[in-house]
C-alpha cells in the first residue's frame, strides 16, 4: 500500500519533470545569465550612466561658474553672452542626469534645488534684497537652480541692454550679481556633495543591494526613473504648458515651459532628456551599449504572452516615437504652443503610453516590490 | 435500501471517535502561533501602517461598518492576542473561542487592501474551534473542572479540521489549472528570477524550466497533499513534503507567518497516539489528573444538533462559494468578480495604474493625486481590483461633495497588465463611477480582456 502511493507520487513527480522538459521554450531567448546579474547591471548604471553623466555635467557646471564669476566682475555684453553660452550647456547637460534622483541625490534632493519651474519672480527680487537669503526651503525651490539663472540671465529685460543695466544699476546692481553668484555656489556645493558621496563609498553600496523589494537599487532605480519621466519629462515640459494634463483643465500654461526665457532651446532640453533616458533604459553610454533595462528585460524573457512581442521593443519604440515627434516640433516651443497646440499634446498623448509601459509593464515585469507587507499575490 | 444504508454509515461514522489528544494539542498550537502571529504584525508596526494612519478605509460589502477605531484600534488586537493565549491555555474556552473570532474576523474585515487568503483560512478555523471540546484535556478549564475530562471525543470534531486543510489545499491546487499556470509557467517565470540573486539556487530560477517545475509541482503538490496527509501510510513522507515546500515560498515569497501556520495545521493529520506523546510532555505541567481515560465527550443534545447543522452548512458554502465566479462573465483574473475567498493564492501577477477624473456641472474638473487619499498600499491593490475602484470612486465623491461641487461626476483612466500582456483599461472611462452601486450582480462597466486564460 505505501509502496504503490509512494511509487504514484514519483511517477507524477517524473511526468512533471518531462511535461516541465517538453514546455522548455524552443524560443529560448539567446539571454544568458549575465543579463540577469542585477550587480552588473548596477555596476553598469554607477560606472557607465551615473557617475560619468555628473562628471561631464559638473564640467559643463563649472564652466558656468567661472562664465558667472566673470560676469559679476564685469558685466558686459561680452560676458553677457558667455554666460548664456555657459547656462545652455550646463542646462542641456543637466537633462541627462536628473533622472538619477536615488542615494546622495536623492537624499540631498538635488532635482528641488536646480530645476523646480516656472521661477519665483517676485521670490527671487525679495531673495535678491535679502544679506543671506533662505534657500533651503520648500517655497524656496523656484527662487534658485536654472529656472533662476534662466530668468536672471535672460528674463529680466527685453533686450541685453536692459539686462545689462539691471545689473549696471548704481543701486541694486551689485546685489543682484552678488545673488547669481549664490545660487551658482549652492549648486556647486550641493553638486560637488553628490559627486563626493559617489565616489567614496556610495557606488560601492548602490552594487550591492542587488535585490528588488523596497530599499535595493534596482526597485529605487525603477521609480526614480518612470516618476522622472512622468512628472518631469511628460508633465513638467510638455503637459503643463500645453494644458494637456487634466490639472490644467484644458488651458494652456506657456509661462510654465522650461526655458521660459530663453524658449529657442525649450525643444532642445525635451530631445536631451528623452534621449537619456532612452539610452539609459537600452544601456547606450559613451562607452558602448552595456547591461540595462532592456537586457534585463529580454534576460527574464519579459514578452507579451498574447502577441509574443517582447517589452523591451515596445517600451524602445515608443521612445523613438516621442522622440521624432518631439524634433517635428518647433525648435521654440512656445512658438509651438502658440501656433498648433495640438501637436503638444500628441506628444503628451505619445509620452503617456510610455509612462505606462515603464510604470506598468516595465515594473510588473521585473516584479519590483513597493510594500514590506505580507503578500499572497493578490 | 441505499438511503437507509447511507443513513446508516452517516450514523456509524459520527459515533466513532478518537483521541482527544489530537484536538487538545492543535488548541495550543493554533493558540500559539496566532499569538505570535499577531504579536509580529504589532511588532512590525503594520497596525499604524494599514489601520491608523491611512485616511481612508476599503470595506467588503455588507461589512462596510467594520472600520479601525483610532487608537483604541490596538485594543482589538490586544484582545486577539488575548484570546489567543487563553485558547493556548485552555482557559474560559467557549468564550475564547467565540472572542478570537470576533476579533480576528474583524481585523480582516477593517480594509480590503490587506485581504490575504491566510487570514480567511484562520477566520475559518477559528470558528470550527468554537464548537469543538478542545478544551476537554490539559486544559485550565478541564483543571478546574475535572467533569470535563474525557479520554476519547467524536471523530468527526478532528476531522472537520482535515477537511477544512484539505479543501484550502485542493482548491488552491484547482485554481492552478489553468493555461497561464501550466502550459505558460506564468507568474513563475515573472516571479522566479526576481530572487536570482540567492545564494545556491540563484541561478537555477532564471531558468524557464525552473518556472515550469514550480508551477507544476505547485499544483500537483495542492492538489494531492491533503488527500496524502489524510491516508496512514503517506502520511509521513507527505508531512515531510508540507515542511519542505512551505519553507522553500518562505524562502522566496513574501507571505509572512502563512508557511509556519501550514506546517502547524498539517500535524492534526497524525494520529491519536502521536499527539498522546507530545501531550505527555506538556502533562505535567498541568498536573496530570486525567487518569480515567474511559470517558467520551458527548456533545448535550441541543448543541450536538446545531453543531451538526452548522457545519454541513458551512461546508457546503466552502465547497461552492469557489465557484461562484461562473455566475459572472467575463475572465476572473480580470474582473475579480469572486475571486476572494476562493483559494486562489500566489496565482497571478496584476498590477496597475488608476487615475481618477472628478468634475461637477460648472465645469469644475481636476485629476486627483491618489496619494492624498491612499497609501502605497492601498492605491496598488486599488488599481488592479474592480470593486475597489469603484469603493474609492465613492471616496472621492463624499470628498467632492463635502467641498461643494455639485452632484461631482468620477471617470477612472486605468491600465492594468496582467501575467506579462500588455497593459490596457480595466473599467471603462466613459463611466460615471459616482453613480455605480457596488452589489454582487455583474459590473457592466469592467473592460473586456482581449485573451482567454483556459482553466479553473
Amino acid at each position: 500500500m505505501k509502496n504503490q502511493f509512494l511509487k504514484s507520487f514519483l511517477f507524477i513527480l517524473a511526468l512533471s519533470f518531462l511535461f516541465s522538459a517538453c514546455m522548455e521554450d524552443s524560443e529560448k531567448d539567446d539571454s544568458t545569465d549575465s543579463n540577469l546579474d542585477r550587480q552588473v547591471l548596477l555596476t553598469n548604471w554607477a560606472d557607465s550612466f551615473i557617475i560619468p553623466g555628473y562628471e561631464r555635467f559638473d564640467q559643463k557646471f563649472q564652466q558656468l561658474k567661472i562664465e558667472t564669476g566673470d560676469f559679476q566682475q564685469d558685466p558686459t555684453a561680452q560676458n553677457l553672452q558667455d554666460l548664456r553660452d555657459a547656462l545652455k550647456a550646463s542646462y542641456t547637460s543637466w537633462q541627462e542626469i536628473e533622472m538619477f534622483e536615488v542615494g546622495p541625490a536623492e537624499q540631498v534632493t538635488l532635482r528641488n534645488f536646480f530645476n523646480i519651474y516656472p521661477a519665483d519672480i517676485e521670490g527671487i527680487s525679495a531673495n535678491i534684497s535679502e544679506e543671506s537669503p533662505i534657500l533651503n526651503l520648500p517655497s524656496s525651490y523656484s527662487r534658485q537652480g536654472f529656472p533662476a539663472l534662466d530668468y536672471l540671465v535672460n528674463g529680466v529685460g527685453a533686450e541685453d541692454e536692459d539686462i545689462l543695466g539691471f545689473y549696471q544699476d548704481d543701486l541694486k546692481g551689485e546685489q543682484r550679481l552678488d545673488y547669481l553668484m549664490t545660487l551658482v555656489g549652492r549648486m556647486n556645493e550641493l553638486l560637488s556633495q553628490v559627486i563626493s558621496t559617489w565616489k567614496s563609498g556610495y557606488r560601492e553600496e548602490f552594487i550591492s543591494k542587488t535585490g528588488l523589494d523596497i530599499g535595493s537599487s534596482m526597485g529605487g532605480m525603477v521609480n526614480a526613473f518612470t516618476l522622472y519621466y512622468e512628472r518631469h519629462v511628460r508633465t513638467g515640459k510638455i503637459g503643463i504648458p500645453s494644458g494637456a494634463t487634466i490639472a490644467t483643465g484644458g488651458n494652456v500654461n506657456p509661462e510654465k515651459l522650461e526655458s521660459f526665457y530663453y524658449p529657442s532651446i525649450s525643444r532642445e532640453l525635451a530631445i536631451t532628456a528623452n534621449q537619456a533616458s532612452m539610452d539609459f533604459f537600452l544601456g547606450k553610454s559613451s562607452t558602448g551599449t552595456g547591461a540595462s533595462f532592456k537586457s534585463y528585460l529580454d534576460g527574464i524573457g519579459a514578452k507579451d504572452p498574447s502577441s509574443g512581442t517582447l517589452l523591451s521593443s515596445d517600451i524602445q519604440s515608443q521612445f523613438e516615437l516621442v522622440q521624432s515627434k518631439l524634433k517635428s516640433l518647433d525648435p521654440n516651443l512656445l512658438d509651438q504652443i502658440n501656433s498648433d497646440n495640438s501637436s503638444m499634446i500628441d506628444v503628451h498623448t505619445e509620452m503617456q503610453k510610455l509612462v505606462r509601459l515603464l510604470k506598468v509593464d516595465m515594473s510588473s515585469a521585473m516584479s519590483i516590490t513597493i510594500t514590506y507587507t505580507d503578500n499572497d499575490g493578490d | 435500501m441505499m438511503v437507509t444504508n447511507l443513513k446508516g454509515s452517516i450514523f456509524h461514522y459520527l459515533s466513532q471517535t478518537s483521541s482527544a489528544a489530537s484536538l487538545v494539542v492543535f488548541r495550543m498550537m493554533f493558540g500559539l502561533l496566532m499569538v505570535l502571529s499577531i504579536a509580529r504584525f504589532w511588532a512590525k508596526g503594520w497596525i499604524e501602517e494599514l489601520y491608523l494612519n491611512p485616511s481612508y478605509h476599503f470595506t467588503f460589502y455588507g461589512f462596510e461598518w467594520v472600520r479601525p477605531f483610532g487608537s483604541f484600534t490596538y485594543l482589538i488586537f490586544a484582545g486577539a492576542i488575548l484570546f489567543g493565549l487563553m485558547i493556548t491555555l485552555g482557559l474560559w474556552y467557549r468564550l475564547a473561542s467565540v472572542g478570537f473570532f470576533l476579533t480576528f474576523t474583524y481585523i480582516e474585515l477593517m480594509d480590503k487592501s490587506t485581504y490575504l487568503n491566510h487570514y480567511y483560512f484562520i477566520s475559518l478555523i477559528s470558528f470550527l474551534m468554537i464548537f469543538l471540546p478542545a478544551n476537554c484535556l490539559y486544559s485550565l478549564d478541564a483543571k478546574n473542572n475535572p467533569n470535563l475530562q474525557v479520554a476519547r471525543i467524536p471523530r468527526w470534531t478532528i476531522d472537520c479540521l482535515k477537511l477544512m486543510v484539505l479543501i484550502l489545499y485542493f482548491y488552491a491546487g484547482l485554481a492552478k489549472i489553468n493555461s497561464d499556470w501550466l502550459l505558460k509557467a506564468l507568474p513563475m517565470r515573472i516571479w522566479l528570477p526576481a530572487n536570482n540573486h540567492l545564494p545556491w539556487i540563484g541561478s537555477l530560477l532564471n531558468l524557464s524550466w525552473v518556472a515550469f517545475l514550480f508551477s507544476w509541482i505547485g499544483c500537483l503538490y495542492d492538489l494531492s497533499i491533503g488527500f496524502l496527509l489524510w491516508k496512514k501510510d503517506t502520511r509521513g513522507i507527505a508531512y515531510l513534503l508540507v515542511v519542505l515546500f512551505h519553507l522553500m515560498t518562505a524562502v522566496l515569497f513574501p507571505i509572512g507567518m502563512f508557511p509556519y501556520i501550514m506546517i502547524g495545521t498539517g500535524l492534526i493529520f497524525f494520529s491519536g497516539s502521536f499527539h498522546e506523546k507530545i501531550v505527555q510532555k506538556i502533562k505535567t505541567f498541568f498536573g496530570g489528573k486525567a487518569r480515567r481515560f474511559d470517558r467520551v465527550f458527548q456533545y448535550p443534545p441541543f448543541a450536538y444538533k446545531m453543531t451538526l447543522t452548522v457545519f454541513t452548512l458551512f461546508f457546503a458554502l466552502q465547497l461552492t462559494l469557489p465557484f461562484r465566479y461562473m455566475l459572472h462573465p467575463g475572465e476572473l483574473f480580470w474582473t475579480e468578480q469572486g475571486y476572494r475567498f476562493s483559494w486562489r493564492v500566489m496565482l497571478m501577477e496584476k498590477s496597475g495604474e488608476a487615475t481618477f477624473l472628478v468634475k461637477d456641472r460648472q465645469g469644475k474638473l481636476l485629476e486627483v493625486n491618489n496619494k492624498d487619499f491612499l497609501t502605497p498600499l492601498q492605491e496598488k491593490m486599488m488599481a488592479t481590483q474592480p470593486d475597489m475602484i469603484l469603493e474609492y470612486a465613492h471616496i472621492l465623491r463624499d470628498h467632492y461633495k463635502d467641498l461643494g461641487w455639485e452632484n461631482p461626476e468620477v471617470y477612472a483612466d486605468t491600465y492594468v497588465s496582467l501575467n506579462g500582456r500588455r497593459g490596457k483599461a480595466l473599467v471603462d472611462p466613459q463611466v460615471n463611477l459616482a453613480l455605480e452601486k457596488e452589489s454582487f450582480k455583474n459590473k457592466y462597466w469592467i473592460e473586456n480582456w482581449d485573451d482567454e486564460i483556459k482553466g479553473f
